[in-house]
């Protein structure tokens, strides 16, 4: 192909934009063409001859350079955890339900309780098996798993709160639950295969009360009561078929050794261990204590409404069985409440049951009658004087012996039977009775109970303690319950602190007080939980200007300890109860010998 | 059925997206009870340039499904009757595993799925989402739940109905997601680094 060349103009570069890449070849062809000028003398530059310039150009394109970019998959590094298979034997669709059934729990955009490892567990696949449970509410709808009743929120908070845990203390205020959270979180450990091995440990009063329970929440664990003689406890011990076993503390120290290795080296072995009204281990030197802490397991779960009682050596005892050396006594209470944060769930009524109904306090100051107040003065002389006539050979159990003598005369005038606190007590039962309610009056000393019933007889009353044989006593409760003439229930602290659900009671009376504030609280509690209906009134007689007020004192100073440990808050204690101070409350000194010995 | 449901178990499947490491994928194995029987999550994966501008709007459904996705879900030793998903790409991962794939959808949020008429107004949509994320959904209800699978899988459809209707009564399908994102932030802050295979 030929293009003609086009020159530039005025020196202005070439109109088309293609250029040729290099000067091309001209050739030159001569067209031999005849030209004839006319003379016209313009110019003869004309009459050269005429030609025809031509180039050509190669069309051929060098290849296109390619730039090749490789895309290689990303690379994908997986980390996998595998959990142990759960048993879930409800599963099977023919299982159907087990145990009664309740409305189902709300699962979808409901509220989830979650399960959060502890923080203890430190292995990543450990802290995932329990982050990757399901929520509680879904957990106990789809296992098909019934329940009497709905759990409360804070209930379900509390088994996702011992479920994960190996060592744990679940200190709710008395009436709560704590029996219903503890069944539950381990009914839900053996549906998961944690758990093949249960020992529940009690006080003998409240074995059958377990045993219940257990058929209540957990109706498909086949339970064992370990009791009898001892060929009979021994066999029931070796049951490896029954997964969960409720023994007494009495039996558990009877059978400690159970509990040692025999021969082979092989022992017993619980995966789970619980103790209930486990303030009875407080004292580590004692034989319960040591009995309990005996046992090999996996799992030690503490139930008490009173992890302290008396002092924050309460609470380490407790944890020498949950986790033994995790505290120590020469803890401040401050120190150790952040200690033991992680392990123990506490709640009070009021924090978590809005829909409870109040509980309200009345303190009854009354004076004494004259004849009451002649013998207690008199008393009261001679007993510190013979303390002081005692002097350095004084002990403890002398101060004891004195105290308990001016209480009762508090309550009775020994030679009139004069007594304040009656006519006081017999005018608001007049009201409760009037009303159609039930009343308990609560006392330390069995004597001071039957002389109540002889006086109150008007208003029917019944009596629950330590006399009463334990075979009639849920007679009792039944009658006090069904008969609408049974106003009053008089019951002992050591007989009815624990166990009993009398809810269905609206008063009651504390007649004397204890010495420990905890126990007084599970006396209230009896009437004071869930199933309640109506306000509860508790009444707190005080004699005035008696040893009563100076013990009082002291009680509400135990308190104070006991919401330092739990709560956390700042702020000191004082031991409730020392020898000082037991001293202190006739103003006389520790005799010496006393002190030493206690050093 | 009976076999079904006393060997099932059921995969849950997602990937997080993190601004500043890049996607996690975790991938949950359950019984019928909502159990833990595995958990697999990956290291961090973060695509490069290349990949972002080549893949384009397909980058999600190739990373989420076909790569993530397919890696976990060939991890796990327990069969699943159904892959469940929050999120729409990993529904990419149908093509590449032999079980059904769902995705499970919000209740109170219809709108996040796109309808077919908003992705054929989309020159995006229809270039690249319908052939690679399976753009359009066909949703369905099982139980108290809403599922969704790609438009054409009626077959998974009839099989995932037909698979977890006995088991899903009372069962909230989104819930294990919420598990899954905790045990990836658990997975991170705990050290896992190094021991990824």
């Amino acid at each position: 192909m030929a293009i003609e060349p086009k020159p530039g103009l005025n020196g202005l570069s070439v109109i088309w934009s293609w250029v040729p890449p290099a000067a091309p070849e001209v050739s030159r062809v001569e067209l031999g063409l005849q030209v004839e000028p006319f003379l016209t003398g313009w110019n003869r530059a004309i009459a050269r001859g005429t030609s025809v310039a031509s180039y050509e150009v190669a069309l051929k394109q060098a290849p296109p350079r390619v730039v090749t970019i490789r895309i290689r998959p990303p690379a994908i590094r997986v980390r996998s955890f595998r959990f142990p298979t759960p048993l879930d034997p409800a599963l099977s669709p023919e299982a159907g339900h087990v145990g009664q059934v309740c409305a189902p729990l709300p699962v979808s955009g409901g509220p989830a309780t979650r399960i959060a490892p502890p923080a203890d567990v430190v292995k990543l696949e450990d802290r995932l098996h329990y982050l990757l449970q399901p929520p509680l509410e879904a957990l106990l709808a789809s296992h098909r798993l019934g329940f009497p009743r709905r759990p409360f929120p804070y209930q379900l908070t509390g088994i996702a709160f011992l479920y994960p845990r190996f060592s744990a203390v679940l200190a709710d205020e008395m009436g709560l639950g704590k029996t219903m959270q503890a069944v539950t979180a381990a009914r839900l450990l053996v549906h998961a295969g944690e758990v093949r091995s249960l020992l529940l440990v009690c006080p003998k009063p409240l074995v059958a009360n377990w045993h219940r329970e257990f058929a209540l929440w957990a109706p498909e664990l086949p339970v064992a009561v370990i009791e009898g003689d001892q060929s009979r406890r021994r066999w029931q011990w070796g049951l490896a078929e029954i997964p969960v076993k409720i023994a007494n503390y009495e039996v558990l120290q009877r059978d400690r050794e159970v509990f040692e290795p025999d021969a082979a080296g092989r022992r017993l072995h619980f995966d789970l261990v619980i103790l209930d009204e486990a303030q009875r281990i407080k004292n580590r030197a004692s034989a319960t204590s040591q009995a309990v802490c005996s046992i090999a397991r996996r799992r030690s779960w503490a139930l008490t409404g009173t992890p302290v009682e008396n002092s924050s050596e309460d609470l380490v005892g407790v944890f020498e069985f949950v986790s033994p050396g995790f505290l120590s006594p020469q803890m401040k209470p401050t120190r150790m409440g952040q200690t033991v944060r992680d392990y123990i769930l506490r709640r009070s009524k009021d924090q978590v049951l809005a829909q409870l109904p109040p509980k309200l306090f009345r303190d009854a100051p009354v004076e004494l009658t004259p004849e009451q107040r002649a013998t207690y003065d008199l008393a009261q002389n001679e007993g510190v004087l013979r303390l002081a006539e005692l002097g350095q050979s004084a002990t403890i159990q002398h101060v004891f012996e004195l105290v308990l003598r001016l209480k009762q005369i508090c309550n009775f005038d020994p030679a009139t039977g004069a007594s304040a606190k009656l006519e006081r007590l017999e005018a608001d039962l007049e009201e409760v009775a009037a009303s159609g309610r039930k009343a308990l009056v609560f006392s330390q000393w069995v004597q001071t109970l039957a002389e109540l019933g002889r006086r109150l007889g008007r208003f029917s009353p019944l009596e629950y303690h330590g006399r009463v044989p334990p075979s009639r006593r849920e007679a009792v409760v039944r009658r006090f319950r069904d008969d609408p003439d049974c106003h009053v229930l008089l019951i002992s602290y050591g007989a009815g602190s624990v166990g009993l659900n009398l809810q269905f009671a609206h008063y009651v009376f504390l007649f004397d007080r204890w010495w420990n504030p905890a126990v007084e609280d599970q006396a209230i509690n009896r009437v004071h939980r869930i199933g309640t209906e109506g306000p509860v009134t508790v009444t707190r007689f005080l004699a005035i200007d008696t040893i009563e007020e100076r013990i009082e004192a002291i009680l509400a100073q135990k308190r104070e300890l006991f919401e330092t440990i739990l709560s956390g808050a700042e702020g000191g204690c004082k031991l409730g109860l020392s020898e000082a101070e037991l001293f202190g409350l006739f103003n006389l000194q520790v005799p010496t010998s006393v002190a030493s010995a206690a050093a | 059925m009976t076999d079904i449901k006393s060997k099932a178990s059921i995969g849950f499947l997602t990937v997080v997206a993190d601004a500043e490491h890049g996607l996690f994928g975790g991938y949950l194995v359950v019984n019928p009870a909502g159990r833990p029987l595995e958990f697999h999550c990956t290291a961090p994966v973060k695509p490069n340039r290349a990949q972002e501008i080549l893949y384009g709007p397909t980058l999600e459904p190739y990373l989420y499904g076909e790569q993530i996705g397919q890696t976990l879900v060939r991890k796990a030793t327990h069969e699943v009757l159904a892959v469940c998903t929050d999120r729409q790409p990993v529904l990419a991962v149908r093509d590449f595993v032999s079980v059904p794939v769902a995705l499970v959808l919000p209740p109170e949020s219809p709108q996040a799925v796109p309808s077919a008429t908003e992705l054929d107004n989309s020159a995006f949509g229809l270039r690249f989402n319908l052939p690679h994320a399976g753009g359009r959904l066909l949703t369905f209800e099982l139980g108290k739940n809403r599922l969704a699978v790609p438009l054409g899988a009626d077959s998974d459809r009839a099989l995932i109905a037909e698979r977890l209707d006995p088991l899903v009564n009372g069962f909230d399908l989104l819930e294990p997601f919420q598990r899954i994102r905790e045990a990836i932030e658990e997975a991170r802050r705990g050290g896992a680094a190094g021991q990824w295979q």
